[in-house]
């Protein structure tokens, strides 16, 4: 899958998994940090999304303070993707 | 007013059956955590916790009289604690249903421990199992007042992990306020593939006995167990003994995340602090505490932090967790009996599994088990949804 | 009991009060469920909303503007049956889909009893005193007693008292499966003598500032008591003896009972209704918010109302009160026959 179109899709995972009902993929910057500030993401969240990970892509991140930092934002999360999925 | 005491108390965990052979346990620094055995969840052998070692049916065989043939494990763990600690009391029948006694139970499972039924009855793919009514947490309260025929005010708690803390406060409560004359007080627990699997989901359970307030603590274990205490005005004793005086209690909100607590500490630090006040009582008063030291990197640091602000010098405390595990709803009412036990014996319970102290704070906990002069010790109980309570008991 | 009800907000299947003053279209039951309308929730949080459920959105949504510009309560003091039970069991199907797999939280979280309680507190900052009561039937009423011993003992305090409770499509089949809900179609237009089990469910949530103060209250708590029985004699005594202690010939001018139609329970109604003289009013709720545990906020909600209005709209009645003046409402309210309640609320005075 091209990267522009994964981007899309992570986005729009992202929306779905985390009920964020009142925002819509054009509004998530790839380089916008997800956590803190930009999305406004926290702890729950983070676990969450390692889940995601885990369920679409077959990852398994197993240090959660590695997957704090793979999960800093958009570009950092599908570069991660892109040489870690088995699915 | 006269005070409140405590003149009955009645236990089970994975310590032991009764309050002699919790004490007994815990004097002998013998853990409860291990293996999961009767409880079919997938993270039996890879979860330790602190089971009571009996199965339903051996449960219900330990009860003199089953007020139903369809009681939860919650409910037949609650029904033997509250026997105990109502013949602990010499409480008659008559007393038992006369308006002036109150029964306040916890619980945070219920009959959600029934995980398959509640999903089959919960999807209609069935008749309806005979459990449709004690899912719910009252039904474990009602199962005992149901049994000893409760007619005054009764009451079910669940803040999480304070939860008994807190209902042994309200029936304080109701006596202070002539609402009842005496009160049963407590909660119960018991393990559930709810529970397991979503501690384990938020990444805060240990592979391995926990250690409170150690440096390289990873989490915490759940255990069950249920505990009740029967408090009373020290005027109805009549001759009969009481364990300690229920001298003072505080409930704050940390208002900081629904499953973390403030890096300070401040919803520990304000509840403490406000059980002293009720009690009338300095930090310098406080002989011991029995920390809620859960063995998680966030609770063990936050109730260090809270316990640095309050006390110049902390006093001697220890987590009782290390032996029985995170009995939850029960937590409160378990750890105030033992809180009870450390007056009444004059001793203290180590911290088991600890090793170096959180690098931050250097506190350093009670390790073994000793005797000691105390006159007053605090029970802390901090949960999710930032609900924190303490209770003080002191010396009669 | 100096005790008194200030701001409210309600939350429940009608459209506000059903004052005789304007026209008042009763929402109808569907699939024997009485769903509450819900408002738009502008204060909530779209971080904290997008994790709530419906019991727990009810509960911010109904508090938040009770306290925003406001003084902090000095508590928040809840009370909820089986909030949280629809994420409890979300999670639990996630636990079998995954068989005890990689899970997600939130809804785990979500789940305890006590989360609309910390969210509000959460949401607004308050550390006060923070409890949620959970006693299936008596919740409410226990919330009631708990923010009341506060008071009396601190009379400079006021605090949040509040109820909520959902229609959980799981919590549904559950309750049905056990009888209370009918297996047939029932409309809450004709719920009443129907001579078969079963009711319809209901869901709702009420926030109220409580506090010893009378200026500007809407209604005085005059006495409670809860009862657990399933003997009828023996409750009904209990209703004697309560109201003697009101004063030696003492009546309510109205009587609000929690009439569901269902006939194990309407013994209970009729026997109470004839403790009471022609001159005292007799209403009934539960065709406007249905049957659930803490229905008892709804009806303490309508009585203030009531006395506020000094109306008890006809689409309530059972039989018309004797006196022009309403001064003060007994709420005389039974959950599955056990678990019993009597709530006095009375004009400010």
């Amino acid at each position: 899958m091209e990267t522009a179109a994964l981007k899309q899709q992570l986005k729009e995972q992202i929306i779905q998994f985390l009920n964020l009902t009142t925002v819509k993929p054009e509004d998530i910057k790839d380089e916008e940090p997800l956590f803190g500030e930009g999305l406004g993401l926290d702890s729950i969240d983070s676990i969450e999304l390692i889940v995601l990970l885990s369920r679409e892509y077959g990852i398994n991140i197993q240090d959660p303070k590695e997957g704090r930092k793979i999960l800093t934002d958009i570009n950092t999360m599908v570069d991660y993707i892109e040489k870690h999925r088995t699915k | 007013m006269s005070r409140i005491v405590v003149t009955g108390m009645g236990i089970i965990s994975a310590l032991g059956n009764n309050l002699g052979e919790n004490r007994e346990s815990l004097r002998k620094e013998h853990s409860g955590i291990g293996t999961i055995q009767f409880y079919p969840t997938a993270y039996a052998g890879k979860l330790p916790a602190a089971e009571v070692p009996y199965s339903n049916q051996d449960l219900m065989n330990r009860i003199s009289i089953l007020p139903s043939p369809t009681l939860t494990r919650t409910s037949l763990l609650a029904l033997i604690a509250a026997e105990e600690a109502i013949s602990d009391a010499a409480l008659s029948p008559d007393i038992l249903s006369s308006d002036g006694t109150a029964l306040v139970g916890a619980t945070t499972v219920g009959g959600i421990c029934l995980t398959e039924e509640l999903f089959q009855d919960a999807q209609a793919e069935s008749q309806g199992s005979a459990w449709v009514e004690q899912y719910d947490y009252a039904s474990v309260t009602l199962a005992v007042q149901q049994r000893f025929g409760i007619s005054g005010e009764v009451a079910t708690i669940n803040t999480a992990c304070s939860s008994s803390a807190n209902s042994i406060a309200y029936g304080a409560r109701l006596i202070r306020r002539g609402l009842a004359q005496r009160a049963i007080v407590g909660g119960a627990e018991s393990l559930a593939k709810f529970t397991i699997n979503g501690f384990n989901a938020l990444n805060i359970l240990s592979t391995a006995p926990c250690a409170p307030f150690d440096r390289d603590r990873n989490g915490l274990n759940l255990g069950e167990g249920a505990a009740f205490l029967v408090l009373e005005k020290e005027e109805d004793l009549h001759g009969r003994k009481a364990y300690a005086v229920y001298s003072g209690f505080g409930n704050k909100n940390d208002a900081y995340h629904p499953s973390s607590i403030s890096s300070e500490g401040d919803g520990p630090y304000l509840a403490m602090r406000e059980a002293m006040e009720s009690a009338g009582l300095f930090p310098a008063d406080i002989g011991y505490i029995n920390a809620h030291g859960t063995g998680t990197e966030n609770n063990d640091e936050t109730e260090s932090r809270a316990m640095l602000r309050l006390f110049d010098q902390p006093p001697a405390f220890s987590s009782t967790k290390s032996y029985t595990g995170h009995t939850l709803g029960a937590s409160g009412a378990i750890e105030a009996v033992y809180s009870v036990l450390n007056l009444f014996y004059q001793e203290v319970y180590g911290s088991l599994c600890f090793r170096n102290p959180i690098p931050s704070t250097g506190l350093v906990p009670v390790r073994h088990t000793d005797a000691a002069r105390l006159r007053h010790v605090m029970s802390n109980s901090f949960g999710f949804g930032g609900n924190c309570s303490s209770l003080i008991f002191s010396s009669c | 009991m100096m005790f008194y009800f200030h701001s409210t907000i309600c939350i429940s299947p009608q459209a506000g009060f059903p004052g005789s003053h304007r026209e008042f279209s009763l929402q109808e039951a569907v699939d024997n469920r009485l769903s509450v309308i819900e408002p738009a929730y502008a204060g909530i949080p779209a971080a904290l909303k997008r994790r709530m459920g419906k019991s727990v959105r009810m509960a911010v949504g109904a508090a938040l503007p009770l306290l925003q510009n406001q003084p902090a309560p000095d508590g928040i003091i809840l009370a909820t049956a089986n909030g949280g039970m629809e994420d409890c069991i979300k999670f639990l199907n996630q636990i079998l889909e995954y068989r005890e797999g990689l899970l997600t939280p939130a809804s785990f979280v979500q789940s305890t009893s006590n989360a609309a309680a910390a969210q509000i507190a959460l949401t607004t900052k308050n550390y006060g005193y923070n409890i949620t009561h959970v006693h299936r039937g008596l919740a409410f009423e226990n919330a009631l007693m708990d923010a009341y011993m506060w008071i009396e003992e601190n009379p400079d305090r006021e605090y949040l008292l509040g109820a909520t409770d959902e229609i959980s499509p799981y919590n549904h089949n559950i309750d049905r499966l056990a009888g209370w809900f009918s297996n047939t179609a029932l409309s809450n237009r004709k719920l009443f003598g129907k001579k078969t089990s079963g009711t319809i469910a209901g869901e709702g949530a009420l926030m109220t500032r409580v506090s010893n103060r009378s200026e500007g209250a809407l209604g005085k708590l005059r006495a409670m008591r809860t009862i657990h029985s399933t003997d009828l004699n023996q409750v009904m005594e209990s209703i004697r003896s309560f109201l003697q202690a009101q004063g030696r010939t003492y009546f309510p001018d109205l009587l609000i009972t929690g009439e569901d139609g269902d006939d194990r329970l309407d013994p209970f109604y009729t026997a109470a209704e004839q403790l009471f003289p022609e001159t005292t009013g007799i209403a009934r709720f539960k065709h406007l918010c249905g049957e659930y545990c803490t229905a008892g906020a709804y009806a303490s909600w309508l009585a203030l109302e009531i006395l506020q209005q000094q109306q008890i709209p006809d689409i309530l009645v059972k039989r018309p009160a004797g006196s022009r003046q309403v001064r003060d409402i007994l709420i005389y309210n039974t959950y599955r026959g056990l678990q019993h309640s009597l709530l006095l609320i009375s004009v400010v005075y």
